[in-house]
């Protein structure tokens, strides 16, 4: 059985504008809504969007279907995520929070975004602004994994085979990132 | 104070390969150890939080079908029945605003079918022209219409008149009939004076003839006598 992403896979490899963009309507909107998770503002998760559909276009040759397309897609979207993340803290000076993390991989170098640039998420959804706020306090490893564990619904193994990280090492990275939110909430709570 | 156990309980809960053999022993740590209880309903807490996030549209954009067409060439994109019918409507408008704009005119005759554009004529003079003979037709037809009102108020003061003068007729006559028959009977009762009148002029005649008579028998008499 050849699900729809697949046919639509291969008739926009055949040419098809009209599969290309059915095909990026029915992702859009979930790459929009991670990048505004993972990026923190509206300009920087669009242009990861674009980053994410402009790779899947370059790549769209080397889909074999042995994945399933959505998987594959998030996992481009994931690598973005981090080039922006890793783009973002060269072209800006370190905010001081390099000596935060404990994790030996690169990722955790990484810094978290400054809680004032999610203010500019659409201030018509406040839990969202919200969790943007809490979210930007993490660094980008603990925050991809919140990512694809809340909100993709992820397995530990498969977010392991993505971070090229033991699964042991994704759950404590788990553990921890819910520890830390929680501490954030609790601050945000305590002073508004 | 706290569990050892925590950390290594709860990073458990959250794994998807959790058995429901180790899912009920956890829970049962959980519910008997204050400190993992404790933990566990605030990392519950902060999970529900995250899980409350609103799905936003992603503003417009182009999706990239520029970037595709450009590098796939247009000659392969495939229109559906409904592709070729959208711009159906933008362009009936467009060819209905050329023909305003070129003020075309379809005329039939006994030569058959007529179409021309921009009227040679068709300018401020023509356009002066047509309302100046409008306003003529209906000057006109105030007129009329005036005229029409005029002569039925006259026809209607015409009857009014008839109408009062008939009655008048009518008094008229019965008055006259009445001094007819006034008069009638003052004829009568003068001719019955005048009878009257002339019976007593006769009596006294008459009376006078006896007397003369009388006066000559009486004279007659004294001749005689002497």
């Amino acid at each position: 059985v050849i699900d729809e992403d697949e046919a639509l896979v291969g008739a926009a490899l055949n040419g098809s504008a009209r599969a290309w963009e059915k095909l990026v309507r029915r992702y859009e909107d979930k790459i929009y809504n991670q990048g505004l998770r993972l990026t923190g503002n509206n300009s920087d998760a669009m242009d990861l969007m674009q980053e994410v559909f402009l790779g899947v276009y370059r790549n769209l040759h080397r889909f074999r279907g042995d994945a399933k397309f959505s998987s594959w897609i998030f996992r481009i979207a994931h690598n973005k995520a981090i080039d922006i993340n890793r783009r973002k803290r060269f072209m800006t000076t370190s905010s001081g929070r390099s000596g935060d993390q404990g994790e030996d991989d690169l990722l955790d170098k990484i810094p978290g975004r400054s809680s004032l640039e999610a203010e500019e998420i659409l201030s018509d959804y406040q839990t969202n602004k919200i969790i943007v706020s809490m979210l930007s306090e993490l660094p980008i490893s603990q925050r991809l994994i919140v990512e694809l564990k809340i909100f993709q619904s992820q397995t530990f193994d498969d977010i392991a085979s993505i971070q090229g990280v033991s699964v042991n090492t994704v759950k404590t990275r788990f553990y921890s990132a819910l520890k830390k939110l929680k501490i954030i909430s609790e601050e945000k709570n305590v002073l508004p | 104070m706290s569990c050892p156990k925590t950390q290594l309980l709860l990073k458990e809960y959250f794994s998807d390969e959790l058995s429901l053999i180790a899912k009920n022993e956890i829970e049962a740590h959980v519910s008997s150890c204050e400190f993992c209880n404790a933990e566990f309903s605030e990392l519950l807490e902060t999970r529900k939080t995250l899980e409350g996030w609103q799905h936003q549209r992603v503003p417009h954009w182009d999706r990239g079908e520029e970037l595709f067409r450009r590098e796939n060439g247009n000659t392969n994109r495939v229109f559906s029945f409904w592709d070729k019918l959208q711009w159906l409507p933008t362009g009936a408008s467009a060819v209905m605003l050329i023909l305003f704009l070129l003020n075309t005119e379809l005329s039939s005759s006994q030569d058959g079918y007529n179409i021309s554009f921009g009227s040679t004529d068709v300018s401020v003079v023509y356009l002066e022209n047509e309302l100046s003979a409008f306003e003529e037709s209906q000057r006109a037809n105030l007129k009329q219409a005036i005229q029409q009102i005029e002569a039925r108020e006259d026809s209607n003061n015409v009857e009014l008149l008839r109408a009062a003068l008939y009655q008048n007729q009518q008094d008229t006559a019965a008055n006259l009939e009445r001094i007819y028959a006034l008069f009638d009977q003052q004829r009568v009762r003068d001719l019955e004076d005048m009878r009257a009148g002339y019976q007593q002029l006769m009596d006294s005649d008459y009376e006078t003839l006896r007397s003369l008579r009388q006066l000559a028998q009486i004279v007659s008499y004294q001749e005689q006598g002497l």
